[in-house]
């Protein structure tokens, strides 16, 4: 099988040989993939400086195996320029498409979600807001999509001021007077915030705030118990810049 | 053990550096036991010495055979300005530029999330006790210009500053004796970026 110029970026990279790179990519296409670059690290190499996460890339491959062969690479535009916060937000998408997608499975939508997402970490975007609608368009896209416009048990639309209980798995349920004195079937949430990140318009600090702890406990359902590293390194990074006085951690 | 398994044994152990294939290891074996014992004795010699008395510097973390190497135990040396890498061959071809006359610290590697390595496994607490001790002034950030590089210059300059020292990265751009034209497109990009007054 032959792929040409298929729209991809790198996720993440290792050594193979002497001169060669591992590469694991996203395709619009094709998904994610494994590729083997042959000579990648030769300083004669036309791919030189261009493998690199972050990096619109037009890839031809051929092999249909684990480990594919690049015959060719483009850059598709300049280097999405992520300034040294947002390059962990970077990370953080990379290591969740690495543990949450199978290789093979094309995910179009999601690459497209991914693109946009990066584009806006590079802009004037607030990383918290580009995360949660990332986290919950990754979510739809791999099949545990969050249920976010009405209570499960009653099919009634999401009201904005009524509190919720979202139930991993399942869906909101409205909480009454009497559920407050019980422990919480699961996350609470307002119906506004839930609307507002079904139309990934998470402005108020409440909304973000609470959205935050849903999608969180949502991913960590389907990441195995292990943590993301990329999530500790930035806390890591916070907890040294709140000696100078800092802010939350967008992961 | 038969002669076969010896030699496999060996073309195996071979084939554990760098570059070498099963080809290569095949010709070396060879190579060592028709025209070479000695070689083959002063090799071993030499492999067994260096496994055993080679470790890591107490302070800089780089190869040493005392409890100090020799820049840290040089008292020529600048000991208020460290300059941090990632691996002993970055260090030797900074040694080799000749325009520098502080001392290391070699991480031996690099912070990467996605292959699990953070700050405790980067062995971090190690620096943090060297700049601890009040006689670094400086730190130079001469990671490597790749995604991982720079995130592990920005983690170690809040790290650096943490302890109210300065932190200074290196800068990177086109090579001297380069022609611009020549160039690939992320160099030229840092080039421009990392442009200092002139
Ligand atoms: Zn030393």
């Amino acid at each position: 099988m032959r792929v040409s110029q298929q729209p991809g970026f790198v996720l993440h990279s290792r050594h193979y040989s002497e001169t060669s790179l591992i590469l694991e990519v996203f395709t619009r296409e094709q998904g994610r993939l494994g590729l083997l670059a042959k000579g990648a690290r030769r300083r004669s190499s036309p791919w030189q400086g261009m493998l690199k996460p972050f990096q619109p890339l037009l890839l031809s491959w051929t092999g249909r195996s684990d480990l594919a062969l690049l015959i060719g690479a483009e850059t598709e535009g300049a280097a999405i320029a992520l300034d040294v916060d947002s390059i962990y937000c970077g990370f953080y998408l990379n290591e969740l498409l690495m543990r949450l997608l199978h290789r093979h499975d094309p995910h179009e939508r999601l690459f497209d979600a991914y693109r946009s997402a990066l584009r806006a970490l590079a802009g004037a975007a607030v990383p918290e807001i580009v995360l949660r609608i990332f986290e919950k368009n990754l979510l739809s896209d791999i099949g545990y999509g969050l249920v976010l416009d009405r209570d499960i048990q009653d099919n009634a639309p999401l009201v904005p001021e009524a509190l919720y209980e979202y139930v991993l798995d399942q869906g909101p349920v409205r909480v009454v007077d009497s559920d407050l004195h019980r422990p919480p079937r699961g996350i609470r949430v307002h119906g506004e915030s839930l609307m507002a990140l079904a139309l990934e318009q998470l402005l108020a600090p409440r909304a973000l705030r609470e959205t935050k702890s849903l999608v969180r406990a949502a991913l960590s359902r389907h990441l195995g118990g292990r943590p993301l590293h990329s999530r500790r390194l930035y806390q890591h990074i916070q907890a040294l810049r709140s000696r100078r006085g800092g802010s939350d951690s967008p992961t | 053990m038969s002669q076969e398994t010896i030699l496999e044994a060996l073309k195996e152990a071979l084939r554990r550096l760098p570059g070498v294939g099963p080809k290569s290891a095949q010709r070396m074996a060879l190579h060592l036991l028709e025209r070479d014992r000695e070689g083959m004795r002063i090799l071993a010699q030499a492999l067994a010495s260096a496994a055993e008395q080679i470790r890591h510097c107490t302070r800089c973390n780089n190869f040493a055979e005392e409890e100090l190497c020799a820049i840290c135990a040089s008292s020529r040396r600048d000991h208020s300005l460290l300059c941090v890498v990632e691996t002993p061959s970055d260090l030797v071809s900074l040694e080799q530029s000749g325009a520098y006359n502080g001392v290391y610290y070699v991480l031996m590697g690099r912070l990467s999330p996605l292959d699990g390595i953070g700050p405790e496994e980067l062995g971090i607490a190690r620096l943090e006790a060297l700049l601890a001790t009040g006689r670094v002034k400086e730190v130079v950030l001469a990671t490597n210009p790749t995604v991982e590089g720079e995130a592990t210059a920005h983690y170690l300059s809040e790290l650096v500053r943490a302890h109210g020292i300065r932190a200074t990265r290196i800068a990177y751009g086109v090579p001297v004796g380069g022609e611009l034209e020549y160039t690939d497109r992320g160099t030229l990009a840092r080039a421009l970026t990392g442009r200092r007054e002139a």
